[in-house]
């Protein structure tokens, strides 16, 4: 066999070999106690929104792409969601003590007006995920009403 | 060739074998965390405040060197500053706080932990460190409130940090010297108030 049959050959494997090494996804129907919508009030308009364009990465509930399937497209994926959630998890939202959900929702705002999220890795595949003036404005709102009904300031 | 074929199928399949297996053990850690923190909350409570004073005393001293470093805009310092706040954090001995000083720790430490752990992991983003400072500045004036810090401290108010909605800071001296806004504007600010304890 020629060398660089061997190198190709060998390249083949190991691309099916890392096929078998899937990370397990990050999927659940349940709604827990500690989801965001059961420890504050959020509008149908501002949970769509979080839906479409955040809860991808920051929730146990993950929307896959088929190419998920594709490694080492999943494992990036996998790692991405995990960040995400370390950061953020609306899932677990209640989970957070009151002081740290007030401050989650204001990196939220924050985040979302300067336009560090979502990330443009993210929205380069769900260009859908993008989100308008409009869009930024309403959780802004929400963020700030929803604060003050938990009594903080700025 | 059918040798190498079978070889990569064996390795395929051990290399899925050991993925699984990962797998369930992750699952197994996170099933402990949730029984580990119902025990703690239902730990009874002595009264010897003399340890809280320490890992607090620490923590402010921490603090404060977080405070000078951003003021002197020096990320890497702050940073590390940061990360041993954290680690004085865990020194606490919860179990000696009483009901209601146990409620105030838990919801402020679970807060000031992530600002700390942030300000530790962005030594290059001083911007970002700042972001968290103000944060853990409003936890740690709660904190000191409550349990003590064993110096006197000066409560700071920059109004224009954080598109003018301004922000606090702790500090060891009177004179100004904003973390904020760094050598740009070191001395941008006012006195607010003097905690005495």
């Amino acid at each position: 066999m020629k060398l660089y049959k061997k190198i190709l050959l060998t390249l083949l494997g190991g691309f099916i070999i890392i096929q078998f090494i899937q990370p397990s996804h990050n999927k659940s129907d349940q709604l827990l106690p500690t989801d965001l919508t059961k420890t504050v009030n959020v509008p149908d308009t501002v949970l769509d929104i979080f839906k479409n364009s955040c809860y991808d990465c920051h929730s146990n509930d993950t929307r896959y792409p088929w190419y998920v399937n594709i490694e080492p497209l999943g494992w990036m994926l996998a790692n991405h969601i995990k960040n995400g959630k370390e950061n953020l998890n609306f899932s677990d939202f209640g989970y957070y003590s009151k002081r740290k959900q007030a401050n989650k929702l204001r990196a939220i705002a924050k985040s979302i007006n300067d336009g560090t999220m979502p990330i443009s890795s993210y929205t380069i595949m769900h260009t859908d995920a993008k989100l308008s003036e409009e869009n930024k404005k309403m959780i802004s709102d929400w963020v700030s009403s929803t604060r003050d009904s938990m009594g903080v300031k700025n | 060739m059918k040798n190498i074929i079978f070889g990569f199928a064996v390795i395929a399949i051990t290399t899925a074998a050991c993925n699984s297996g990962n797998n369930s053990t992750e699952k197994n850690e996170k099933k402990d965390d949730t029984t580990m923190n119902n025990n703690t909350s239902t730990q009874s409570s002595g009264n010897t405040d003399t340890k809280v004073d320490g890992s607090m005393k620490e923590m402010v001293t921490q603090y404060l060197q977080m405070k000078n470093a951003l003021a002197n805009d020096n990320g890497k310092e702050a940073a590390s500053a940061g990360n041993a706040f954290v680690e004085s954090m865990g020194k606490m001995d919860k179990n000696s706080l009483s009901g209601e000083k146990k409620k105030k720790w838990d919801n402020l430490s679970d807060d000031a932990k992530e600002m700390a752990e942030h300000i530790g992991k962005n030594g290059d983003k001083i911007e970002h460190q700042r972001e968290h400072f103000d944060m853990l500045s409003t936890d740690m004036y709660d904190m000191v409130k409550t349990f003590g810090a064993g110096q006197t401290l000066y409560k700071d108010f920059c109004p224009m940090y954080n598109n003018n909605k301004g922000a606090t800071w702790l500090s060891e001296i009177k004179e100004i010297k904003n973390p904020y806004m760094g050598k740009k504007q070191p001395t941008c600010g006012s006195l607010k108030e003097e905690i005495k304890l």
